[in-house]
């Protein structure tokens, strides 16, 4: 079943000036329920338009985003309660954070939902434990923290309206690998969790490779090409083409069968080439 | 959307008002404003309207967007014509007079006179100087223009820094700003509602996010300069040395002249029998 899903959206930045820009083109795609869906593409590709539609925050200048099978800007004025339910985690998110304790910080979206003092609560310990927040740090303010524990509590911030699809540009960007670790794991657990939807928005192709069901890729302002993980990473070449990587174990992977080594299994994450190889060597040896 | 301001933004193009120095443009936008206030007739105001038709269509940007810059200022011009139609004392009978309401003719003459001249004031200066002169060019030019004052102990130099670093800024802050809203939309903030003290409050979620990072902008940005050796004026040269060409001295006699018609036309009446229909016609005094 898809959850979001965009019919002939396109969208243009100050129609009409001599600024005009296109930064979408006739798009069509469906993001699956239940399924972390990656979107790849250069930077300028419409990434991040795109996202800003899904959440209502830009309306597209033509065609329709549906979700769960109904146009999101039926009801123009109810389009925050869209927001509460498109959880959109921008890049740099840790550029939002203004409240006096983290608590209150990761309580803002429940607060702005109407909901009680408990209830509140209840969510800000609950958003805590999926970005591994420390609860000694609930009541610093946010800007005695460090950067990745500031990105922590953002994303935190908008768990925290429990969203049933989960939008992240870049929520690695600039973190150490640890820190990636731990945030896109606890991701993953959160959409177990609520039986949620996951985008991600990112440039990692092995973060793509290692967390992701399906890949979209964009190209100028278009959708270049749609699948799942193995479909996408399988075809190398197509990607260079546009001037996009594949992760570095499918390069291998790709390099070794065209020079004759006969690869089978999923060849685009460590785990699944090492398989591969060490499949192929036994096979040798028998 | 904010970025829908165009008073005061810089329109890059080749056409000859583009090429003028920036000296030249900012000592004709002050010699226009004071023709402006001089024009105190229909015939003065129709030349100085005549002579900002002329330089909107040199200038090759879109009478559309020209016009879209006057919206901001739409209400001042309201305002002042409300108050010269009805506050305006005039000879002879009203035109309407209904309880405590009356109207003149006079008064009608000078809200339309006085409309058309801040409207005539806007675009002329827009056209000249602001949609025609990059920032930096603009800043470069007051610098060299108020050289003089440095011999009397003003820093020419540092403020010229000061006001090209904040023009720079502008651009950046609006997107930020931008962003930090749709970050805060995106957890349900809602700016549009609520009564005067909700929407002041619904404002700091933004303002604390934007000096914050301002604050760490210009911190930043002093590091980065000072890397860079920065240290005033001393020593320092020009990239981009200005020199009047030919097409600036061209437009100077054409601003002179025109100048000097509108201070003939101003001390011509006193040479026109004052009873006579070209009188009324030519220099009907508001």
């Amino acid at each position: 079943m898809d959850v979001l899903e965009l019919k002939n959206v396109s969208f243009v930045y100050s129609k009409g000036t001599p600024f005009q820009k296109v930064a979408l083109d006739n798009i069509n795609i469906s993001f699956e329920k239940g399924k972390i869906t990656g979107l790849i593409g250069h930077t300028g590709s419409g990434k991040s338009t795109l996202v800003n539609l899904l959440n209502g925050l830009n309306k597209p200048s033509e065609g329709t985003v549906l979700l769960n099978g109904k146009d999101i800007w039926e009801k123009p004025k109810e389009i925050s309660k869209i927001r509460y339910k498109v959880g959109l985690v921008m890049q740099y998110p840790e550029y939002q954070l203004f409240d006096e304790t983290v608590r209150a910080d990761i309580g803002f979206a429940p607060r702005n939902l109407g909901l009680s003092k408990e209830e509140i609560e209840m969510r800000v310990l609950e958003a805590a434990k999926f970005t591994g927040i420390d609860d000694s740090l609930l009541n610093k303010s946010p800007f005695e923290l460090s950067g990745g524990q500031k990105r922590r509590v953002a994303i935190a911030g908008i768990l925290a309206m429990k969203p049933e699809v989960l939008i992240l540009d870049e929520p690695a960007a600039g973190l150490d690998p640890r820190g990636r670790r731990e945030i896109l794991g606890g991701l993953t657990e959160y959409i177990n969790h609520n039986d949620a939807s996951i985008i991600l928005v990112s440039h990692s192709m092995e973060d793509m490779a290692y967390y992701c069901d399906n890949v979209v890729v964009m190209n100028k302002s278009r959708v270049f090409k749609s699948g799942t993980v193995k479909e996408i990473f399988s075809n190398a070449d197509e990607l260079n083409d546009i001037g996009l990587d594949v992760p570095i174990v499918a390069k291998i992977a790709s390099k070794l069968k065209k020079s004759g080594i006969d690869l089978q299994g999923t060849l685009y994450t460590v785990e699944g080439v090492k398989e591969a190889i060490l499949n192929y060597i036994m096979e040798g040896k028998r | 959307m904010i970025s829908d301001i165009t008073l005061g933004q810089f329109f890059p193009g080749f056409s000859p008002i583009h090429k003028l120095d920036p000296r030249t443009k900012i000592i004709l936008t002050t010699l226009f404003i004071i023709e402006v206030f001089l024009a105190d007739t229909p015939l003065l105001l129709a030349l100085m309207l005549l002579t900002t038709v002329i330089m909107i269509g040199v200038s090759r940007i879109s009478f559309a967007v020209v016009l879209r810059g006057i919206k901001p200022i739409f209400f001042i011009i309201i305002f002042t014509a409300f108050f010269n139609i009805f506050m305006t004392k005039g000879q002879g009978e009203p035109l309407v007079h209904f309880k405590i309401i009356t109207i003149y003719k006079e008064g009608i003459i000078r809200a339309v006179f006085m409309g058309l001249r801040v409207i005539i004031l806007i675009l002329g200066t827009s056209i000249l100087l602001t949609y025609t002169t990059s920032p930096i060019s603009l800043t470069d030019g007051l610098e060299i223009l108020f050289k003089p004052l440095k011999k009397i102990g003003i820093p020419v130099h540092l403020f010229s820094m000061m006001m090209t670093i904040a023009l720079r800024f502008i651009p950046t802050l609006i997107e930020e700003t931008e962003k930090i809203m749709n970050a805060q939309k995106s957890r349900g903030a809602d700016f549009s509602q609520g009564g005067l003290i909700k929407r002041v409050k619904a404002l700091i979620p933004i303002l604390v996010p934007l000096l914050v990072s301002s604050f760490k902008r210009a911190e930043e940005l002093a590091t980065a300069m000072e890397a860079r050796c920065y240290r005033g004026d001393k020593n320092r040269t020009k990239l981009v040395k200005l020199t009047y060409k030919p097409l600036d001295f061209l437009w100077f006699a054409m601003a002179v002249l025109l100048f000097g018609g509108i201070i003939a036309l101003r001390i011509l009446p006193g040479h026109i029998s004052p009873d006579s229909l070209i009188y009324d016609i030519l220099f009907y005094k508001v």
